[in-house]
């Protein structure tokens, strides 16, 4: 039986490629998600091992808010056996840009150097308070070179400029190469971030071994250090790194699942496909003397081969798309600091895919296995092929009727319950059991669909056109499994897509709800002078000029920053959103709170609460409970009541409106002018807010489609494998047609409209669950959503379905068009 | 009993060779035949096993290529088409009818039977439909999918189909191989009623005898040649003529 499993497997070999071709693919993504983190994860330890073995012992402060004292760093110096100790240290000192305004969307870190964490690139170490050296990227993107002068904001604001005398690289520090870095003297450093100590004392032995030495530091370290050894200090940083790498293979390996589900679905359909052409073969087998057992174990063992070369060709893929994703990651983003070790194939990695490429290929061929043992010895002795007649079951339906049920009451229950993460997670549930209902009901639903899809090809191509709708509903269990298959892709790719444009929609209109602003000045570090605004006012270019103020208080008896805005804008340009109460009755003794500090002080509209400073507090009444996403301070006073209370307070932020008409670029200008002075005072408008957020999401939607392709790709496999067969099987129905006068090109148009037909059924059916649970699950984001369909998008995702459908069609299309009318008419 | 006859030829071969393979392995299927079928006449084509009157038929209906030779059907010399004309000429011209395997499973038996002038994108004339499906009694079961038909069934509806386009010539390829007597008796009345009634010209390789004595002439074939014919033939004179040949 073995060699006769073995003789089979080689006949039909070419039939199996496109098999173990989704297989290849689905465990090649996987183990490529290994290999990739593998090799990153190597890097990150390299690098780490690397720090470890400059440093012997590190002294690291237990609280970011708590640096390690100074006067520290003698006490270790002074220990014996200490031959260097280091301090770092770290905060944030804005680094001005050529543009004279602050560099990047997060402040410039402000670090110290010498370090043993840090290599120096080029130039020199920083010897005097003149002297600093810049992270190599921000070097790059900004432009400076060595003698450059370059100029940083302290922690006060003010201006000091230091000559370059260096570049370095941050190394593995995630945070600095966020943020870029400045480094100084450690002294410098300390005046420039306003730090109180040092993050970090790293120290060098000069004798004696790290484990002592640790004991004899940790002796002076006092409670709030954390004293480790280079080893404990290397595995501490891995590990916290080691989680985000954790994400990525999370994350990825999501895809690599859904895609081995396709694939599964894809061996399920071809193993089906393959026991029914040989019923005659398997039925003869039987009549020879081959027990049931020994055919349901050739098809298992079949199956098993199939999956265990297919898995290790598949590793082969992953180590290659691993490789390659680590190519694409160095060349790339340079601009991402990721170490990379050496690429390689871990036993764990091997093990991994070998195993899932393996047992999904057998249990998606032990239906089929069992189907093959139900063949009557005597089926070998008939001539003629039957047509695979399907009823409905009474199973079939209460099974979907159940399931259709369960589905439809957990969507119901998420999206009427009140916004949640429990509530998400209840429809997505609810989104599974719908998918399980199609797939149970796919083969009742496939009928009509591509009755449907044909409709328009019927009418266009005539007889080809109608023929085809007929061939790809004749076996509807079949055509459901093939089409299923794209249906997975589909749907998660159109859920993306309408959760994208409802969020871009409801932030769209969040942002113009709120304040429809369209220009919002900030400083990066501090406040923004109130000179600023009084530059903005009176000129006819700009319609409104918000200012917003906020200063430490207190309210009832718990600390709050109270805050206020230019009152006149609140009728006219801000339209704040009230939970309750209403925004109109704003005068002099009243407040208005936001609603989570409403709810945690339990405050009502009416209520009298006292606002101030601890000294010198009022009684106001709140008249409204502000919605959480309004813009305004959370405990907003009217402005004269703060101007009393707490003085002369610069502005955290000022939103301003152009006026109707006016000249954008005019309007522009003025508001640039009036920041110029100021260095970390920048503007931000609401067109590139909006353009940035959307770039941020197509950003996200584009990748996660392209994961996605994965699935669609091992989907079209499916069809190409299912049109081959079924061409295959048919062979004799194609010379009949040709015999009849179907021209060549007309046989290839109906296989190819087959085709169309079943990529089109597919994407119906995921198009209409993507969109359903998109929208579903947009329900329990916020209450506030408005649902956007992207109909491009789902039109084009559909389009696209038909036309790779298109595509999987042209070698089995143009095989069935070169075969010999009369060999095939002879052939039995 | 009238008997039909013509002027001219519906289909004529010529020197007509096949060879399959090359060198040693040429296998010499058909070494030149001078033939011609008469309009509105009933042919078969008889002979013992590989004596190439299936190949011959193949050649006469375009489905396969020849070797040297020329084959026309009416005024068209179809060793010279090339494939899509070939298409097109079987699809206006020629009707066929196999042994088996004649139907397509999806489509009833009335979308079968309209199916060759579906495909030329022709209406079908009412009138002859009617006709047709009366002479083969199908009246009944134009709405069935022929594996809801018997096999009997199954090949009225191929003769049906066969008929319905007026073709210039209807090759029939062991029409009756696959039937019991009573069914295969049907189904040859029909083809012979369809000759007599509508002047159809009907070509049929067969190796059963009987089936034989249904046409008006029938040809010998042994080793690629044509070798004999008879005129009016009846079982007996047919079988003689075959046990004299394999002698």
């Amino acid at each position: 039986m073995f060699r006769t499993t073995i003789a089979g497997l080689l006949a039909h070999r070419l039939r199996l490629l496109l098999t173990s071709l989704a297989i290849i693919l689905g465990v090649g993504f996987i183990a490529g998600t290994f290999v990739l983190t593998d090799t990153i994860d190597a890097g990150f330890s390299q690098s780490f091992t690397a720090a470890a073995d400059k440093i012997d012992v590190a002294v690291r402060a237990k609280d970011e808010e708590n640096p390690l004292p100074p006067s520290l760093l003698a006490k270790v110096g002074a220990i014996a056996g200490v031959k260097d100790a280091q301090p770092i240290v770290s905060g944030e000192a804005a680094l001005i840009g050529k543009d004279g305004k602050t560099v990047g969307e997060l402040v410039t870190a402000g670090v110290s150097f010498p370090s043993y964490r840090m290599d120096l690139t080029s130039g020199k170490v920083p010897a005097s308070d003149a002297e600093a050296v810049v992270d190599t990227s921000t070097a790059r993107t900004q432009g400076f070179r060595i003698g450059d002068t370059i100029a940083v904001l302290d922690d006060k604001n003010a201006r000091h400029e230091f000559r370059l005398v260096g570049t370095f690289d941050v190394g593995v520090d995630q945070s600095l190469a966020a943020h870029g870095a400045v480094a100084y003297t450690p002294a410098t450093a300390m005046r420039m971030t306003g730090a109180k100590g040092y993050a970090e004392i790293d120290v060098t032995t000069a004798g004696p071994s790290r484990e002592s030495l640790r004991t004899a530091i940790a002796a002076v370290a006092g409670s709030g250090a954390t004293v480790q050894t280079g080893d404990e200090l290397a595995s501490d940083l891995a590990a916290s790194n080691g989680a985000s790498t954790e994400y990525l293979k999370v994350g990825l390996l999501m895809f690599g699942i859904v895609a081995l589900l396709v694939a599964g679905l894809v061996i399920y359909n071809t193993f089906g496909i393959l026991v029914a052409q040989r019923m005659r073969e398997l039925a003869l087998l039987r009549c020879i003397g081959a027990t049931r057992r020994q055919v349901f174990g050739s098809i298992v063992l079949e199956s098993a081969i199939v999956g265990l070369v297919s898995s290790v060709l598949g590793l082969g893929a992953g180590l290659g798309m691993g490789g390659l994703a680590v190519f694409l990651l160095d060349t790339f983003s340079p601009d991402v600091e990721v170490p990379t070790g050496t690429v390689t194939l871990s036993p764990q990695t091997i093990v991994i895919g070998l195993a899932t490429g393996l047992i999904m290929t057998v249990v998606a061929a032990l239906l089929p296995a069992r189907q093959a043992t139900k063949v009557a010895p005597v089926a070998a002795l008939r001539t003629q092929t039957e047509e695979h007649t399907f009823r409905t079951g009474v199973v079939r339906i209460v099974f979907a009727a159940l399931f259709g049920l369960a589905a439809a009451a957990l969507t119901y229950m998420g999206v009427t319950a009140k916004p949640s993460e429990t509530a998400l997670m209840t429809v997505m549930a609810g989104g599974v059991l719908a998918f399980f209902t199609v797939l149970i009901l796919g083969p009742v639903l496939v009928t009509p669909l591509s009755g449907l899809a044909g409709w328009l090809p019927g009418r266009l191509f005539g007889v080809p056109g109608r023929l085809a709708t007929e061939n790809s509903r004749r076996n509807p269990k079949r055509s459901a499994t093939t089409t299923i298959a794209l249906t997975i892709g589909v749907t998660l790719m159109t859920f993306m897509a309408v959760l994208t444009a409802t969020m871009r929609a409801t932030a769209d209109q969040e942002l113009d709800s709120q304040f429809p602003a369209d220009y919002r000045v900030a400083a990066q570090t501090g406040d923004v002078p109130h000179a600023v605004a009084e530059a903005l006012r009176g000129h006819p270019e700009l319609a409104t000029v918000a200012e917003f103020r906020e200063a430490e208080g207190r309210l009832d008896d718990e600390d709050y920053p109270i805050g206020t805005v230019t009152s006149s804008v609140l009728e006219t340009a801000l339209r704040p959103k009230a939970t309750s109460g209403s925004t109109d009755g704003f005068k002099p003794g009243t407040v208005m709170i936001a609603d989570y500090v409403a709810e945690h002080l339990k405050i009502k509209v009416g209520d009298e609460v006292s606002v101030g400073t601890e000294k010198n507090a009022t009684p106001l009444r709140v008249i409204a409970i502000l919605d959480s996403e309004s813009l305004l301070p959370s405990i907003t006073v009217p402005e004269q009541f703060f101007d009393e209370r707490f003085g002369k307070v610069d502005d955290s932020q000022i939103l301003i409106t152009a006026a109707d008409g006016a000249d954008q670029d005019k309007a522009r200008a003025i508001v640039d002018d009036a920041t110029q002075p100021y260095p970390a005072v920048k503007v931000a408008s609401s067109t590139e807010i909006r353009s940035q957020f959307d770039d941020a999401i197509g950003g996200i939607l584009s990748v996660i489609t392209g994961l996605l392709g994965l699935a669609i790709v091992i989907s079209l496999l499916g069809i190409a494998n299912t049109l081959s067969l079924s061409v295959h099987e048919r062979t004799r129905e194609s010379a009949l047609l040709r015999a009849l006068g179907l021209k060549r090109g007309q046989l290839r148009g109906m296989l190819t409209i087959e085709a169309l037909i079943l990529g089109l059924v597919g994407a119906l059916v995921g198009t209409v669950l993507g969109i359903v649970y998109g929208w579903a699950a947009t329900t329990t984001i916020s209450e506030s959503v408005s649902f956007r369909l992207p109909v491009g998008q789902v039109l084009l995702f559909i389009a696209a379905s038909g036309l790779a459908g298109v595509l999987a069609a042209v070698l089995p299309a143009r095989r069935a068009a070169r075969t010999s009318i009369v060999g095939s008419l002879a052939s039995d | 009993m009238t008997t039909i006859t013509s002027v001219r030829s519906a289909v004529t071969a010529q020197g007509l060779t096949k060879v399959y393979g090359t060198g040693d392995a040429a296998v010499h299927a058909l070494r030149g035949i001078d033939v011609g079928f008469a309009t509105g006449a009933f042919t078969a084509i008889m002979g013992p096993s590989g004596s190439g009157k299936s190949t011959l038929m193949h050649c006469l209906a375009g489905l396969d290529s020849v070797t040297d030779g020329h084959v026309s059907i009416g005024d068209v010399e179809i060793t010279r088409l090339n494939d899509k004309r070939l298409t097109l000429l079987r699809r206006e011209r020629v009707g066929f009818i196999f042994q088996a395997f004649n139907l397509l499973p999806t489509l009833t038996a009335e979308q079968n039977i309209l199916l060759p002038l579906q495909i030329a994108g022709r209406q079908a004339d009412q009138a002859l439909f009617d006709r047709v499906i009366d002479t083969v009694g199908l009246r009944d079961r134009l709405r069935h999918k022929p594996s809801q038909l018997s096999g009997g069934q199954q090949q009225r509806v191929a003769v049906a189909r066969a008929l319905i386009s007026k073709p210039e010539v209807i090759f029939a390829d062991e029409p009756t191989g696959n039937l019991d007597s009573r069914s295969g008796a049907e189904v040859l009345s029909f083809l012979r009623t369809s000759v007599r009634e509508l002047g159809q010209t009907i070509v049929m390789v067969t190796h059963d005898p009987v089936a034989a004595s249904y046409a008006d002439r029938v040809v010998f074939l042994r080793d690629g040649l044509l070798v004999r014919e008879i005129e009016q033939p009846t079982p007996q004179t047919v079988l003689d003529t075959l046990v004299a040949l394999e002698a």
